[in-house]
């Protein structure tokens, strides 16, 4: 609401507001609304001009999505379920360990926190080549593991700058207090540190399972058969004859519900996370 | 309980020297504290008591162990942060069980402790709160019972009442010290407050620019201060300083203040033995300068009134003799106009003498 200025500027101020939010709104969900109308279009709907919004729904597209696809889109998924919590499994524990050494310790002076940022800077493209060649000679290629340690390190750089930002915040009085009181100094971390960034700990794991199970180049360029993701599956419904709207619009919407519900569940610690600094 | 010991111990950070060259003892179930402005080096040096920094040079004994290489955790000492230091993700009660639980007390044990300390200090009905439910007063008292559950060896207080407004600090003051006749523990307190230190302690160490000035009971410390830091910085309002040169007329000696003569024969010989150079400065309290319509003694000197300031029970009477400014302390039935002359009067057995150059107290 606006609450300074005459009455009918505050009426027009309030309703272009509106305006703008329903605009916004309306292009960033047309697209997914459009998606999952598609995918209950029988195949001679899907392309019609203009478009119909009202048809009768099928469910032909998702049986073929599930069945007909190869590789399936049970291993696609099953993959990236995998993949995304072995990467996070990997990158809370690293990150909050070594944005603890760069809060508390300055270790590496300011250079070795700026070189891992730099990471994160690098055009991944360009590191694509180099990484086949790596994983062909270590044959990991088409293997989850290739996938694991790859999306674990480009995780890490963002992880550790919202985990170090986290960390500052913590005044370093409360563990000189534990460690007085009969704490190690790793027992301080683990007793009194971890638990007051745990809003940080969970803001790190939901961005990490958001763009791992997001994660597209690396994923297609991998892997084949074995390894496929969830977007990999998605993109092999633009097959050489032809795109398959229907099919890949039923396997796309099936690969965003787990995020979607993920999201849905979790979007008040995101918020916790990120407005974090009511320590004192 | 144990002694605490420092020999000669320093620390610097960088090119800061934050504490230089520092030795103090402190005996058993003695309260000690340390008072100086910020920056004097109370805290870091409480901070290598308790372990959490080293010293650069020197040692710190504890019960005539030394400990510079024990961590803080084995050395048997409670401290309290000026900030508190609270578990904000504990409440009150884990808060004050968290230092017995991390010494594999009992569960049955942690709660008898937890729940007398509680009482003692009036929080019990606070127990299951959260520290950001408190207020400054309430936090402070669980931060002290903290240190309590344990009964340590040496409590360690950073300026604990810094952060309560004057009332509660008031109250906060008598009931430290009710609950150190009870304790009868040795504690070792920092503090900028001249008055907390002067009413609390059994013995106090000034500190000024990481450096011990003096160490001694607070009557000493009043009465006899060994340097212009300490006679500056002990009582309120605060000691006047007039510089001034020693001067030989004839058989007697004065101290020349431009302004006026003091005359000091009978401390000729003293002074001259003591002083490097005839720049001196005397030192006058308020409260040991008389203010009278007429003069009183051959000593009396005239004034002027600049400012009166009616600071119950006592009045101060800020007062100018030719360019310099001196406070006296009037009792309440004084009455004076601004700009009305007047004669103050020092008392003989009360004024100092220092050496301008050292800063050292030569009377």
């Amino acid at each position: 609401m606006v609450m300074v200025g005459k009455t009918t500027e505050r009426i027009v101020a309030t309703v272009l507001m509106y305006l703008a939010v329903v605009v916004v709104m309306a292009a960033t969900l047309f697209p997914l609304v459009w998606m999952f109308i598609t995918s209950f279009k029988k195949e001679t709907d899907v392309l019609t001009f203009p478009p119909t919004f009202v048809f009768e729904p099928t469910f032909d597209n998702f049986i073929y999505a599930f069945t007909k696809s190869k590789p399936p889109l049970s291993l696609a998924l099953t993959n990236s379920l995998i993949i995304g919590a072995c990467t996070v499994a990997l990158v809370v524990p690293i990150s909050a360990l070594a944005a603890y050494s760069f809060a508390r310790f300055n270790v590496g002076g300011g250079h070795l926190q700026f070189y891992i940022l730099t990471v994160k800077m690098f055009p991944a493209i360009a590191a694509i080549i180099p990484y086949f060649i790596i994983f062909r000679e270590l044959g990991l290629l088409d293997h989850v593991l290739s996938l694991i340690i790859l999306n674990t390190l480009f995780n890490l750089p963002f992880a550790i700058w919202l985990l170090f930002g986290f960390f500052r915040e913590i005044p370093q009085d409360l563990e000189e207090s534990a460690m007085i009181e009969g704490c190690s100094k790793f027992g301080a971390f683990r007793d009194i540190v971890l638990p007051l960034i745990a809003p940080g700990l969970a803001v790190t794991a939901i961005f990490s399972t958001i763009f791992t199970w997001n994660e597209f180049l690396f994923a297609f360029i991998l892997s084949r058969a074995r390894a496929v993701t969830a977007p990999v599956a998605v993109a092999g419904f633009w097959t050489q004859r032809g795109i398959l709207w229907g099919p890949l619009s039923a396997a796309a919407t099936i690969c965003i519900v787990p995020m979607f519900i993920f999201a849905l569940l979790i979007q008040r610690y995101i918020v916790r996370g990120l407005t974090f600094g009511a320590v004192k | 309980m144990a002694r605490v010991r420092l020999e000669n111990v320093t620390k610097r950070f960088g090119d800061v020297v934050a504490v230089n060259n520092l030795s103090y003892e402190v005996g058993d179930g003695e309260f000690l504290c340390m008072l100086g402005p910020s920056g004097a080096g109370k805290t870091t040096t409480m901070r290598m008591i308790a372990g959490v920094e080293r010293p650069d040079e020197g040692n710190i004994y504890i019960g005539d162990v030394p400990v510079n290489d024990v961590p803080p955790k084995e050395r048997d000492v409670a401290m309290m942060f000026q900030s508190y230091a609270l578990y904000s993700h504990k409440t009150v009660y884990k808060n004050l069980a968290f230092p017995l639980e991390k010494h594999k007390v009992s569960k049955d044990e942690v709660d008898r402790r937890v729940k007398e300390v509680a009482e003692i200090l009036g929080i019990s009905h606070l127990l299951d709160r959260l520290p950001k439910q408190l207020s400054g007063g309430e936090k402070q008292r669980v931060a002290l019972g903290r240190t309590m559950v344990r009964k340590p060896e040496a409590y360690l207080l950073d300026e604990p009442l810094t952060n309560l407004d004057a009332k509660l600090r008031a109250h906060m003051r008598a009931e430290l010290k009710k609950l150190r006749e009870e304790l009868k523990t040795t504690i070792i307190y920092a503090t900028p407050d001249q008055l907390e230190a002067m009413s609390m302690a059994d013995r106090i160490a000034v500190m000024n620019f990481g450096k011990l000035l003096q160490c001694d009971t607070s009557g000493a410390i009043y009465n006899h201060p060994k340097n212009l830091f300490v006679a500056g910085f002990i009582g309120s309002p605060a000691m006047n300083f007039i510089d001034c040169t020693f001067v030989e007329k004839e058989d007697k000696a004065f101290l020349d203040a431009g302004e006026f003569l003091y005359d000091i024969t009978e401390l000729k010989n003293l002074i001259k033995d003591r002083y490097t150079s005839p720049e001196l400065i005397l030192g006058i309290r308020p409260e040991h300068i008389s203010i009278s319509k007429k003069p009183l003694t051959e000593d009396s000197i005239e004034a002027e009134i600049y400012v009166i300031e009616p600071s119950r029970p006592d009045v101060i009477v800020s007062i100018s003799v030719g360019t310099k400014a001196l406070e006296a302390l009037a009792p309440e039935t004084f009455r004076g106009d601004i700009g009305e002359k007047v004669w103050i009067t020092f008392d003989r057995s009360r004024v100092y003498v220092f050496d301008k150059k050292t800063e050292n107290a030569i009377i």
